[in-house]
Formats: C-alpha cells, structure tokens, sequence
C-alpha cells in the first residue's frame, strides 16, 4: 500500500529520484492516478507552499520539491492525459521577448510551475510574436507567458498580445519582468501579471481557472 | 581572514602611548574629591595635597597595564557565562543613560517612567543581535538619588542577560555592588563572575571630579568591571587633530585603569571613550562626525596594541528622529566598530547627542547590527576553490540554486534581513500591506513582547531589595513604583 505521508516528505526533502519510484510502485499497485497526484504529489507540494510563505524553506527547497513533483508527474501525466482530466498539467509556453536575453527571472518562473504541475514549454530568449504563436498552437497552451528586463524591450509585449489577439488563440496572457508593472499589464490588455516566481504561479492557476470558466459558461 | 581596519602604524601607536604615559607621569591628574585624593595617595600613588594633583610614575604604570586583564567574560543573572570580551569579538549593547525617550505610539518626546523601563528591558532582552542590555535611559518616577540602581533593578528583574550600567552619585557604586551580591554566593562570587560593566567617565581635560573618582575607586573595590569613557569635544576641550586628541584620550583612560589596579590588581577595564566633535558653529557636540569615528577607530587599535578591552559609544545617531541621517550614523557607525574590532558597542537604540532613547530604532539598530556581524564574518574557502566542477554545474545547469554546494553554504553565506530592512520589490511591499517604518518596527516590538518569557524574581528577593532602595533613599517616606 502506497505510504503518502512518506511520498510527501520525500518530496517535500526534493528527493526526485525516490519519489518517481514511489509513483510508479503506487501505480503498478493499481491506485487511482488522480489520488496518487492529490495525495502523493500534490499535498507534499501544499506543504512546500505553505513553509515558504512562512520562511520555513527558501528558493533552493522549493526548486527541489518542484523537480521531485516534476519528477512524478512525468508517469502521471501520460495516464492522466488519456483520461481528459489534467487541469494541473496545462501547458505554459514562455519566452523572453524579442530584443531581450534575460532569462534569468523567467527560468526561475518555469521551475517553480513545473513544480507546480504546469508542462513548460520554454522558447527561450529573443521570442518573437510569430513564435509564441506558433508555439501556443502547436502544444494548444493554456497560457502565454512574456518577460522583459528592460524598458526598451517591454514594449515589444503590447505587440504579442495584439497578434494573439488578430490570431484568435483561447490563450491566457502573462507577463513579468522587472520593468513589467501591473498598471502596464493592464494597459497592454496582458491577463495576468506576475511580481515574482511564487506569484506567477498563482496568477497561472486563476488563468487556467478562467479559462476553463468561459469555456464552460453558456 | 576576519576584515580589520587600521588607521595608526604601530610605530605612531607606540609614539602615542608614549607621550600619554610621559603627560601622565608629569602632569598627572586632578583629583576633585579629598577622600578620594586621600585615598589614593594611600593606594600609593604621589601627589600634592595644595593642588590635588596625582601623577603616576612609569613604574606603576607599567604594573598596572601587566596587572589588567585582556579579557572579560560576563555572567549571566543565575551566573552562567554570557559574552568574552577579548581580541577582536565585537559585541553590540543599547546606548545608555537617554535622559527622553521617543514614545512610539504618540511620537512624543518625553520623559520616561518605570513601566516604559520595562518595556524596554523586554524588548532589549528579545533582540536577536545584541550581546547584553544596558540601563538606557533614566526614569523619572524614583527618586533620582536611587534611579541609577532602580533601573539596574529593573533589568535584573526582567532579563537575565549582562548589563551596562553605572552610579551616577559618588556613593551609587556601593549600593548597586549590593544589589547585584544578591544573585551571587557572596562578593568574591560577584568578582568572579561579574555581570556587568560600570562606566566611568573623567571629567576631561585629565580631571576626575568627585562622582567619578569615587565611583572607579568603588567598582575596583567591588571588583566591578569597568569602562573608562573620556568624553572629548574635538577642538573644545582636545586638540582639533587626531593624534594629539588620541594622546589626551589614552592619558585619561590609563589614568583610570592604573587607578583600579592600584586598588585592586586584575579588575577588569575597557579602553572606552564617547569623544566628538565641537561643532565651531552651532557648538553641539555630534558623536557621529566623521573625525570622531576617526578617533575611535584610533583608540580601539591603541587598546588593542595594550592588550586591554576596548568600548566605544557607536552605532548610533545624532539625529532627532529615525531619519535617513539617523540610518547613515548608526550604519556607518557600527560597521567601522566593527571593523576596528571593539569589543562592547554602545549604542544600538540612542538618538540626539545619547539623549533621547527609541525602541523603534532599537529594533531597526538590531538589524543593523546583524549586516555589521556578517561583515565581519571571515572570508574562508568553502567547497569553492578549485572552482571549475561549480562553473561546470551552473554552465550545464544555468543555476546554480538547486545545487548540493548551495544548498549547504547559503544559509550562512545569504543573510535574510529581518522586517526592518525591507527586501521586497514594489509588488511585493504593497501585497504585504505597504507597511512603514513605524508599523514594521511597532510588528516587531509587540512581537518581542508576545514572546517575552524570563523566569521571574521571587517575591521574597524583591521584598529584600526593596528594603535595600528604602533604607538607601534620601527620601525614607519614598513610595517606589509597583510592577508585575
């Protein structure tokens, strides 16, 4: 019988390896998918979340949970992609903008939403519009992430988000990066902004929740 | 290697020293006070009766640095060991003596009371950098006869840490000696364990009035620890330049030390000092002008050549409020006593000229305190030379944050300041509630107080002591405050 509260500690400590393992012994054991990522994964990763606002735990710890919860989703996903049911595997396409080769900030953002449970798909750095888009379509993205170090390279956001827009994608727009601020999110007509990584991947669940609300609305 | 700033060569510190014990054996001192003038020529010390002044031959100078210890170790209340000062370990204690407190919650500048002396020591005693607490400012709700061994009192009821404190009459020390014989076997026991430090201040130029001789002459006594404090206006009451003004400044702490010695060989001294500047304008004294904290890092490389502990009046600021001038004083401050390797810093929490005492600046001050500690913290190789297998890590992994070597070394490397040094971006501040100073700081000291928990006194011993203000007071009919 699968042990959860030993799955959570051991993610909880970043122990990726052990945690695959305990993934796919609960699995072969014929548990349900959905319970082992609630009750394996997804509750450890609750307590990470919540040590780190407490300043419990600090980046380093949570990049290493994030890679043991990656690390059990990898065998997850496939299973929970045939049933229809992935809500916490939507896929995040991400970029710096063009112009721009920081990548830094938005690297860290990926690790934490892969951590998360998110599928990143990282463009890398100097992404042009044409490129998101490309990219948006081809892994049918639930969010477009954008980040800009500097002022002059932000203004390359409002361009993506017009050409989105002109594309007719059902994508959900986030943006961040130093100069980014949530007044010029908004102007921008950006869906999300994010101050920092641990907010970022709170901005992308209430995108995803959005979306997944207009979708089903009438 | 620990980081250490000179800014004597040692053959000027030696030339320095020189001329202080040459001004010393021929000028000597004034001796305000006959008793005392009386007994220190008993002591063995020569002088003139006609114009009371002591002067100190070589010989008994040099007995005297050999008999003074290099270094102290502070007890706690219940007698355990608390802090060694010696070589260059750096600790930082609230300044002391504010005659006004800035009140916090109205913004007031006032006098204080006893129950804002409690305050204080519960907060003092929760604040996470500071070595031992002092007796910082003076209530004014006792006789003042008695205030100085009244807030030894109170510290001692509500915290067991060391104290820096001192008599501020000519018959104080003996009273306060008392007091603290209460928490030890007996006196030889409080001389062995000593858990405090007084300061004792000459009245400069080389003269020690009555309150002063009387108070060193006791605490050796006592076998008290002491800190010899010259007070020297740059310009006023010194030569204006830093050599000379170093000359003076060493003259009158040794005369103190040889004094103790005399009367009782291995009572522990600092080589202290609160000099300033004399402002030829406005004619304030700021202990924060830049030629002062020249001075004290002078001194405390003097001390350091003598083998004697050092004290400094640092880390805080001359400024009215918590201003940014008031940031800049005590950092400035505390860094270069840090750096110059002094032992017991005053300061932490004074404002205006150690006039005016602040617990929101005593909470910022702590955070001052712990950068200057991690200034000085050794640069050492750790796991990082050779460096080639780490850049091979952060070039294949483009980080290095979930790396085993920074998972093992950043937690001492990365100092995460506390809420007074705000560290968020502008987000994240007004996610967290756009919260001030003055609100950071009021978080900070109620949480200080919530988590306040010191074993307290029993009711028999405060009854004992109690007695002891009573029969000491001048006034017989005094009704001393009550608290918890």
């Amino acid at each position: 019988m699968a042990d959860y509260a030993l799955m959570n500690q051991l993610l909880f400590e970043g122990k990726h390896k052990i945690v695959q393992q305990m993934t796919e012994e609960a699995l072969a054991e014929g548990l349900d998918v959905a319970a082992v990522l609630e009750d394996g994964l997804i509750a450890g990763m609750r307590v990470v979340g919540e040590d780190f606002k407490r300043n419990r735990i600090f980046v380093p710890e949570v990049l290493l949970a994030a890679r043991a919860m990656k690390a059990g989703m990898a065998i997850l996903r496939p299973l929970l992609t045939e049933r229809g049911d992935a809500d916490t595997s939507e896929t995040i396409v991400m970029g710096t903008v063009k112009g721009d080769l920081h990548d830094i900030g938005k690297n860290l953002v990926g690790m934490m939403a892969e951590g998360a449970g998110f599928t990143i798909v990282d463009l890398g750095t100097d992404t042009s519009a044409e490129e998101f888009i490309a990219a948006v379509r081809e892994h049918d993205a639930a969010i477009l992430g954008m980040s800009a170090l500097l002022t002059t390279t932000m203004i390359y956001m409002p361009k993506v988000v017009e050409a989105v827009k002109a594309s007719g994608l059902d994508v959900k727009i986030a943006v961040g990066g130093a100069p980014v601020t949530p007044e010029f999110a908004n102007e921008i007509g950006a869906d999300g902004y994010g101050a920092d990584a641990a907010s970022a991947v709170n901005v992308f669940k209430e995108l995803v929740a959005a979306r997944e609300a207009s979708r089903t609305s009438p | 290697m620990r980081a250490r700033m000179e800014i004597l060569e040692t053959s000027l510190i030696e030339r320095i020293v020189d001329e202080a014990l040459s001004i010393l054996e021929t000028t000597g001192v004034l001796v305000e006070h006959d008793d005392a003038f009386d007994r220190l020529v008993v002591a063995g010390f020569t002088g003139t009766k006609d114009n009371r002044r002591i002067t100190f031959p070589r010989p008994i100078m040099e007995e005297a640095l050999a008999s003074a210890p290099s270094s102290l170790t502070l007890h706690d209340r219940d007698g355990n060991p608390h802090a060694t000062l010696s070589g260059d370990r750096v600790h930082f204690v609230p300044g002391s003596s504010a005659l006004r407190i800035l009140d916090r919650k109205t913004g007031e500048i006032r006098e204080p009371s006893s129950p804002d002396f409690v305050d204080y020591v519960k907060i003092a005693n929760g604040m996470k950098h500071l070595s031992y607490l002092s007796t910082a400012f003076i209530p004014k709700d006792v006789p003042q006869d008695i205030a100085d061994a009244w807030r030894l009192y109170m510290v001692l009821s509500y915290s067991k840490q060391p104290i820096v404190s001192g008599a501020f009459t000519a018959f104080g020390v003996p009273r306060m000696g008392q007091l603290m014989a209460y928490f030890r076997d007996d006196r030889q026991d409080l001389i062995d364990r000593p858990m405090s430090i007084f300061t004792c201040c000459p009245n400069t130029p080389l003269r020690w009035g009555e309150d002063p001789i009387s108070n060193i002459i006791d605490c050796a006594e006592w076998g008290i620890p002491m800190e010899i404090v010259p007070v020297l206006l740059l310009g006023m009451i010194s030569p204006s330049t830093t050599v000379g003004a170093l000359v003076l400044h060493t003259a009158e702490v040794l005369s103190g030390l040889a004094i103790a010695q005399r009367i009782r060989p291995g009572t522990p001294v600092l080589f202290g000092g609160a000099p300033a500047s004399f402002h030829m304008k406005l004619m304030t004294n700021p202990m924060t002008a830049v030629e002062a904290l020249q001075l004290y890092c002078g001194y405390a490389q003097i001390a350091d050549h003598l083998k004697i502990p050092s004290q400094a009046y640092m880390a805080l600021s001359d400024s009215k409020f918590n201003d940014s001038q008031a940031g800049l004083e005590t950092g400035m401050g505390a860094i270069l006593a840090s750096l110059a390797g002094i032992n017991s810093v005053s300061g932490p929490g004074m404002l205006d000229y150690v006039n005016c005492f602040s617990l929101e600046k005593l909470a910022f001050d702590d955070e001052v305190v712990a950068h200057a500690r991690r200034f000085i913290e050794p640069v050492e190789v750790k796991e990082d030379l050779p460096t080639q297998a780490l850049i091979d890590e952060l070039v294949r992994e483009k980080h290095l944050m979930m790396s085993e070597h920074t998972l093992e070394h950043w937690p001492e490397e990365l100092y995460i300041p506390g809420p007074m040094v705000d560290r968020t971006n502008w987000e994240q501040w007004e996610e967290h509630g756009s919260k001030t100073f003055k609100e950071r700081a009021a978080e900070v000291i109620d949480e200080c107080l919530e988590d306040y928990d010191v074993e307290p006194l029993d009711a028999a011993l405060h009854k004992e002591i109690r007695t002891l203000f009573a029969s000491t007071c001048s006034d017989k009919e005094v009704a001393l405050p009550e608290f918890e």
